[in-house]
């Protein structure tokens, strides 16, 4: 960090102007050094350039000697006349074909006329031409001198620079005219020297007056420092070469400089734009530094191993640590230890590079603990974390209070039972609670914000719901408010009542309406139960076919009675007394106790429970009478009459047709039992008739071995055996099914049996009388198989009666002790009576005189009676008709026998 | 007719599951002169059942296993026409009635009496004798159609629906000679003495015969 460097003052001036000075001073040095290696260059190429043009000056002249040499030979020939025209042509062409610098050689006669010229086709010098001017001059001059003459440069017609020699002819002194030699300056420049020269420079021939004749290179870039001149003799004349250097494809001479220079300033200007940025940089940075010092929330650079690196004074005000003292203590520490696990959850994800918030403890310096919402942010590549710490301690409390305060309010609102409802001066809801949630079925969330019509309005009741809300709006809503049926989101309505008042804020304003709304459901349900229960009370006395009344025990006043009651018994009935109608009634001796006598404690008790006949109309009915508390609290007795008539009948006629079914069944059995034992007898019956017709049909035939109808007798004895043991096995199977025998009222059974008997009496018009002895003691029977003899003789007895005269059809059934031990059970007819060989056969199974008998009855009946220790006994009835008697053990009489046997 | 294979022995065929009934059966049958064998089971006796058996069945109503009315709906069903009498329990009357509604001769309630099942068992068997013979005829003839030759069962065809020797003739194209000599072929070879005995057995095997 910067901060700590900056925070002790700026740096000296000093350290600013350093770099640009040493970078001026490098400039310097630089470009000194530079010149200096420049001009040690430039003088070496200089010296190189004298050097080259010496070398090419000599060349020059040498070859210039040549021709000169070659032209005085020539001259020498001519002089001696030993060369004629052709060998001069062929000499001089030859001469000129080898030194391309020299154009013409001609021999000019000393009349000054060109006599011989060669090349031949040249056209400069043309046999016989004079010569002209300058020329005849150098002619003079050479014959005066007799040495060879250069004449200056002079510029052709054609435009070539010419410069000419002139060579005097002697023979033995005697002038005999020159030898002329032409050069071409520009070929002299440009053959003359070697190419690697012309490349390096520009080679020029000037004339004494400074006129350049001829130049090697058209170039211009020429390097004019690098520029040498050295006289050129021969010829003389003041001719000089002048040798000035390329500028060849070499950097530019300035080039370092500038680049020196050029860096120079962007050296210069990048220290003062980074100055710029430092300055910047720092009076950021003192910012920074001011922030983190002057923060008022906790600031702290945090290693990821957990331990404070760097902490800021608030660190000193919040929790009273020295902010020096922090770094190298682990955070950790300083948490609260029920925080500690989430506060380590919190670094670990920060270890993974995430930002994390959180909220936890720390300790203070005296030992206290304070709130603490961090926000920390890591730096990996650092290996830190930034962190900042707010002291949300006050925060912690004012919000811990503020919860208590709303959950105590939000409490209550939830507990009232009555709906809350607030709405803003537009009608709409700001505000519902839970009661009112709950009475309607939809959401707070549903229903804050809600306009008209709201969710609960039922369709049919817009219309007034929207008019009581204009009325509350306006402030008319009456003090009693408003009953309304309003809907739950099932679709169900309710009533509810809702009671408006001005909803007031803080500063006085009115904002809105506050309703309380009560469901009166739950009342108007009440009251309507009540009456719907009122109303089933009635509908259903009045629906009971019994005739039902409340009369006082005292006054007798009739105090209540339903339709049936009235109906029977006239519409005016309420306030008459009971005796007044004529009610079927028990006497007074009937009731269980004098209901005159009860108090209210002794209620409800039953009165009376029994069958009674109407006086008049002579209907049956079943009356049950209670004593009860009536409702003004007098005790009072409840009549209930039920018509029994009908059911009396129903009943009868149901035990007919129950009777019916038992006697069939029983025939069935008896039928099935009787056929299983003829077939069974019929095997053994058909053998022995076979055996004795076989033994017949032979013993009349005459034919017949004694041993063998002995044979066929004992097989028929043997089968005569087998049907007896069918017999036994059938007697076995009666005895079997019956062992049950008990203490028996003998009037029950002959009740039971008369009651079963009736019947039958009844349809063919025979009175039935019971004669028993009263006190008769019990006997020790089955009970149902007396029954079934008693039945089966008065059914018998009846029987016999179906041809006797109507008036005279009586049956007695008569029952009285026969000595000490047992009872007597007599039927007594008054039929056709019994003939002697009917009495005779009466007990033969299977005899009969009835159409549809089996034959079993009386023979079975014997079986039972005998089972019971008793006779059947069969006596004439002295006024007509049979007495069928026999005798039961009584069971005092049985318990004797059965303990001394 | 001598020709007739003699007569078999009838056999009274006594079917009970009753032992006693079955030995006492016997003793009094064969006391009669009858000859008697017994099954205990109508299975029993219709594993040895064979069609050309002579005599009669005397048969239980009620047994164990196959009873009697459905051995005698199973001879009916092997085409064994020896007569059925049914011996009958206490309340099988209506069983027997409807037996006999299916070709038995008779029933014979039990226990009965000697005089009673001998009369039955000899129209029973006086039945069979009766049958046989009439089916051994039949057989016979049957036997001597298969005999006549194409010519000689054309002719017969026509004596048989009355045609006179002439209109036969005419209708087969011979002459009269040789319907004559056909004819009389004919009879010899059907053992017939007149053409009305000719006729009756010719349409006791092919009652369509006439109808031609």
């Amino acid at each position: 960090m910067s901060l700590s460097t900056s925070a002790r003052g700026g740096p000296p001036h000093w350290y600013w102007a350093a770099p640009y000075v040493a970078v001026v001073f490098f400039a310097l040095s630089m470009l000194t050094l530079v010149w200096l290696l420049q001009q040690r260059e430039l003088e070496a190429e200089r010296g190189a350039v004298v050097r080259d043009l010496q070398w090419a000056e000599q060349t020059m002249r040498r070859q210039m000697l040549g021709t000169e040499e070659f032209l005085g030979q020539l001259a020498r020939d001519v002089a001696a006349e030993a060369l004629d025209h052709d060998g001069f042509q062929l000499r001089a062409n030859q001469h000129i074909a080898n030194n391309s610098e020299l154009v013409n050689v001609a021999w000019v006669g000393t009349d000054e006329i060109v006599r011989w010229t060669a090349p031949f086709d040249t056209t400069d010098w043309l046999s016989g031409e004079a010569l002209a001017g300058e020329q005849i001059r150098l002619m003079e001059q050479a014959r005066t001198s007799g040495r060879l003459i250069y004449g200056d440069a002079y510029r052709t017609a054609r435009g070539d620079t010419v410069l000419e020699v002139y060579v005097p002819i002697l023979r033995g002194g005697e002038f005999r005219g020159a030898l002329v030699g032409a050069y071409s300056v520009e070929r002299m420049i440009r053959h003359l020297v070697p190419a690697w020269f012309v490349d390096k420079y520009r080679l020029a021939l000037r004339n004494a007056r400074g006129e350049v004749l001829a130049v090697s290179s058209k170039l211009q870039d020429v390097d004019e420092s690098l520029s040498v001149e050295l006289a050129f003799d021969p010829p003389g004349n003041g001719l000089a070469l002048r040798a000035t250097a390329l500028r060849g494809g070499g950097l530019p001479r300035a080039l370092p400089a500038a680049l020196i220079l050029g860096l120079s300033v962007l050296v210069l200007w990048s220290l003062w734009s980074l100055r710029i940025h430092v300055m910047r940089r720092v009076q950021v940075e003192k910012e920074r530094d001011r922030l983190f010092n002057l923060s008022l929330d906790m600031l702290c650079v945090v290693g990821i191993d957990g331990s404070f690196r760097r902490c800021n004074p608030a660190f000193e005000r919040i929790l009273g640590h020295a902010p020096d003292s922090m770094p190298g203590q682990p955070m950790i520490d300083f948490v609260h230890a029920e925080d500690a696990g989430a506060t380590l959850d919190a670094l670990r994800r920060l270890a993974g590079g995430e930002p994390v918030k959180f909220e936890n403890r720390c300790r203070c310096a005296d030992g206290s603990y304070k709130w603490l919402v961090w926000s920390i942010n890591p730096v990996c590549e650092e290996r830190l974390v930034y962190a900042v710490a707010h002291d949300i301690t006050g925060r912690k409390a004012a919000e811990q209070a503020l919860r208590a305060e709303s959950a105590f309010r939000k409490a209550m609102e939830d507990s009232v039972l009555t709906g809350l409802r607030a709405i803003d001066l537009s009608g709409r809801i700001i505000y519902v609670n839970s009661a009112f949630c709950r009475m309607v079925g939809w959401s707070e969330d549903e229903l804050v914000g809600a306009t008209a019509p709201f969710p609960y309005w039922p369709e049919e009741m817009l219309e007034v719901c929207e008019r009581n809300l204009q009325m509350t709006l306006n402030g008319q809503a009456p003090a009693s408010g408003f009953e309304l049926r309003i809907q739950r989101r099932n679709g169900e309505r309710f009533d509810a009542r809702f009671y408006l008042s001005p909803l007031i804020d803080v500063s006085g304003r009115q904002t809105g309406w506050m309703a309380s709304i009560t469901d009166i459901t739950e009342p108007k349900r009440v009251r309507a139960a009540l009456e719907a229960t009122h109303e089933r009370f009635e509908a259903v006395l009045d629906g009971l076919d019994a005739a039902v009344f409340v009369a006082d025990v005292r006054t007798d006043e009739i105090l209540f009675a339903n339709r049936a009651f009235k109906r029977i018994h006239g519409f005016d009935v309420v306030g008459h007394t009971v005796r007044g109608v004529a009610v079927p009634q028990p006497e007074r001796g009937d009731y269980r106790v004098d209901p005159r006598g009860l108090t209210p404690a002794d209620l409800p008790r039953e009165l009376f429970d029994g069958e009674l006949q109407h006086p008049l109309s002579g209907r049956w009915y079943h009356v049950r009478e209670q004593a009860m508390r009536w409702v003004d609290g007098r005790v009072v007795r409840m009549g209930v009459a039920t018509d029994s008539t009908e059911r009396k009948q129903t009943a009868e006629v149901a035990r007919q047709q129950e009777e019916r079914l038992q006697r069939t069944s029983r025939l069935i059995t008896m039928g099935e039992m009787a056929s299983t034992l003829a077939h069974e007898l019929n095997q053994p019956l058909s053998a022995i008739a076979n055996y004795c017709a076989g033994c017949v049909t032979r013993m009349q035939g005459g034919k017949w071995k004694p041993e063998d109808v002995l044979t066929a007798m004992q097989k028929a004895s043997f089968q005569a055996e087998r049907a007896g043991k069918i017999v036994r096995r059938v007697r076995e199977f009666v005895k079997k099914s019956e062992p049950r025998r008990s203490a028996v009222n003998l009037v029950d059974v002959l009740d039971d049996a008369l009651g079963f008997a009736d019947i039958d009496a009844r349809r063919t018009g025979i009175r039935l009388i019971a004669d028993i002895e009263p006190g008769l003691p019990p006997v020790f029977a089955d009970r149902i198989m007396i029954e079934q003899v008693v039945l089966n003789l008065i059914r018998n007895g009846l029987d016999a009666m179906a041809d006797t005269l109507p008036e005279q059809r009586l049956l007695v059934v008569r029952a009285r002790r026969f000595g000490d031990d047992a009872v007597e059970v007599a039927v007594i007819d008054r039929g056709h009576g019994i003939s002697e060989e009917g009495r005779q056969r009466l007990f033969t199974p299977f005899y009969t005189t009835k159409t549809e008998g089996m034959g079993m009855g009386l023979n079975i009946c014997r079986s039972i009676v005998e089972f019971h220790d008793g006779r059947l006994i069969v006596d004439d009835n002295p006024e007509g008709g049979t007495i069928f008697s026999f005798t039961l053990p009584t069971e005092s009489a049985s318990e004797r026998v059965a303990r001394s046997a | 007719m001598s020709e007739l294979p003699v007569a078999p022995e009838q056999i009274i065929h006594v079917v009970d599951d009753d032992e006693a009934l079955r030995d006492s059966m016997t003793w009094m049958l064969e006391g009669n002169g009858y000859r008697v064998l017994t099954y205990e089971s109508a299975e029993a006796f219709l594993r040895v059942c064979r069609p050309d058996m002579a005599g009669c069945v005397v048969l239980d109503v009620r047994m164990p296993g196959m009873s009697g009315l459905e051995m005698f709906e199973e001879l009916g069903r092997r085409r064994c026409t020896l007569p059925v009498v049914f011996i009958t329990g206490h309340g099988d009357v209506p069983m027997a009635v409807s037996a006999l509604k299916k070709g038995a001769v008779d029933f014979i309630e039990k226990p009965f009496s000697e005089r009673d099942m001998l009369r039955l068992i000899e129209q029973c068997l006086m039945l069979e004798r009766d049958s046989r013979d009439k089916r051994l005829q039949e057989a016979d003839t049957a036997r001597r159609l298969e005999h006549l030759t194409q010519r000689e069962r054309e002719v017969l065809d026509l004596i048989i629906v009355g045609k006179l020797n002439k209109q036969i003739a005419d209708v087969l194209g011979i002459s009269i000679k040789t319907v004559e000599v056909h004819r009389a072929r004919v009879m010899e070879k059907m053992g017939a003495n007149s053409l009305a005995e000719l006729v009756q057995h010719v349409v006791t095997v092919e009652p369509g015969a006439l109808l031609r």
